[in-house]
């Protein structure tokens, strides 16, 4: 499977989903506020960026759009690295069936 | 204020009946009865427990879940009390309406076990007629929006067509197949010499996995374990004795494996008695392994011992005849020996003698006729 183009749109994949948002409250790793997402057999824990991006895909929202507003929120970093972090992450998550696109 | 961290998971086995009798069934070979089953409302009272206690899954398996009634409220309940929903079955009373009112329910994913690919075979193993319909049932899955496992359950019968189970599989089109050896507890252990695989098995089978793992990447997930009597190191049984793991029976009682009611000495609790939180905390059974403090020699002073926890306490009672000592299926442990002559007689050139890939159903059927023993339904 190629990594995601900027048409792509991403999304979790069947089955999988985040957890209870009632649940999310409760939820912290010492400041910071974590979300899950929950999968046939296991679940991941999702903080900072990585949560900001999987919010994201929500199977409307293209790939070129969802870097296009990280890379507005990162403005000092660099926009190519920050492209290819997230089609990185992307591809991982896909490999492991929790990610489509 | 707790000390131990809640667990992330419920195993729940809401009944012991099943139509199927396989000779690898992981129930325990005394089986809770019809009455004794919890009700609709108990199982409610326990999902919304769990959901207090931040756990994330509750995995519905048996016998066969379907056999009870209720299936789809109780899939209702978890779901309600903030739980993920994955149904372990053999599909066997599932038909396309009631798994609309599954999905409708909230089900999050269904996982089927396979026996073989060919359907005499795989019959014959599961000791009822239910191939065909498993795979009816698979196409039918895939028009709804659930993920979908498939659990391949493999052994020395039929580890030589792998190749062929694995492509078999492909078609049904799931997210992910589990390739699962039979461990062996319960109706396994008294199968073993049926059922433990050569070495060449499955020297050949690892790099068979590891070409479809390849060939399927980002399509097909696979889940493949090594079985431990032919590891180095023992498996991290349920991640550790009352670590992240919880199972209840069909009666209501609480257990930190499938296996732990073999334990001699150990009384588990039962939820309807006492609240989850209290038997997960404080219960003696859940106390009895947790931690370093009960490890013998040489875990004791091991680097693994955070990873593998001393591996299983069934099986080191089970082989063994000791639940305290190192998992005999560790090669550093005192009793190895035990698993090693059960490696040697496996490879044993009798052993070997005999057909593994039988030519025949009927010639494999005769074959093992007097090792056999199915599991039965409880009273």
């Amino acid at each position: 499977m190629p990594p995601p183009t900027d048409a792509s749109q991403p999304r979790l994949a069947t089955g999988c989903r985040w957890d209870a948002e009632s649940k999310t409250a409760a939820s912290k790793t010492g400041t910071e506020e974590y979300r899950m997402i929950l999968f046939p057999e296991g679940a991941i824990k999702l903080q900072g960026t990585g949560r900001q991006v999987l919010e994201q895909c929500d199977g409307q929202r293209t790939f070129g759009e969802i870097i296009a507003e990280l890379q507005k929120q990162f403005g000092t970093a660099n926009p190519e690295k920050i492209r290819s972090d997230i089609s990185l992450f992307l591809e991982q998550l896909q490999k492991k069936r929790i990610v489509d696109y | 204020m707790s000390t131990v961290p809640n667990p992330l998971a419920l195993i729940a086995e809401v009944t012991h009946r099943c139509p199927l009798h396989c000779v690898y069934c992981s129930n325990p070979l005394e089986l809770a009865g019809t009455q004794a089953e919890l009700s609709t409302a108990e199982w409610t009272s326990i999902f919304r427990q769990c959901g207090e206690l931040g756990m994330l899954h509750a995995h519905f398996t048996g016998g066969e879940p379907l056999a009870r009634t209720d299936l789809v409220e109780l899939i209702a309940a978890a779901r309600t009390a903030g739980l993920y929903t994955n149904l372990i079955t053999s599909g066997l009373g599932l038909n396309e309406t009631r798994l609309q009112a599954l999905v409708a329910a909230g089900l999050d994913h269904i996982q089927i076990s396979f026996q073989d690919s060919r359907e005499e075979a795989a019959n014959w193993i599961a000791g009822a007629k239910a191939h065909a319909h498993k795979i009816e049932l698979a196409h039918a899955i895939r028009r709804h929006k659930i993920a979908f496992t498939v659990n391949l359950v493999v052994h020395r019968q039929n580890l030589d067509h792998l190749e062929d189970m694995i492509a078999f599989i492909e078609q049904l089109n799931p997210e992910r197949v589990e390739i699962a050896h039979t461990q062996y507890y319960g109706w396994a252990l008294a199968n073993r010499a049926a059922l433990m695989p050569t070495r060449a098995q499955l020297e050949k089978a690892i790099e068979i996995v590891a070409d479809a793992e390849r060939r399927l990447a980002g399509r097909i997930r696979i889940d493949s374990v090594v079985p431990d009597y032919y590891a180095k190191y023992p498996k991290a049984c349920m991640g550790g004795w009352g670590r992240r793991l919880m199972l209840i029976n069909p009666a209501g009682k609480v257990l930190p494996c499938h296996a732990a009611e073999v334990l001699p000495g150990l009384s588990f609790e039962n939820v309807r008695e006492k609240a989850l939180e209290w038997i997960w905390q404080e219960s003696a059974s859940f106390r009895k392994f947790r931690g370093e403090g009960w490890m013998p020699e040489p875990c004791r002073s091991c680097d693994r011992r955070t990873e593998d926890f001393g591996g299983c306490r069934c099986q080191a009672f089970l082989l063994a005849g000791d639940a305290t000592v190192t998992d005999p299926a560790c090669s550093l442990a005192p009793s190895h020996s035990i698993v090693e002559s059960a490696v040697r007689e496996a490879n044993s050139d009798a052993a070997l003698a005999q057909p593994t890939a039988a030519s025949s159903f009927v010639q494999l059927q005769k074959q093992t006729t007097d090792l056999w023993s199915y599991r039965t339904n409880p009273e």
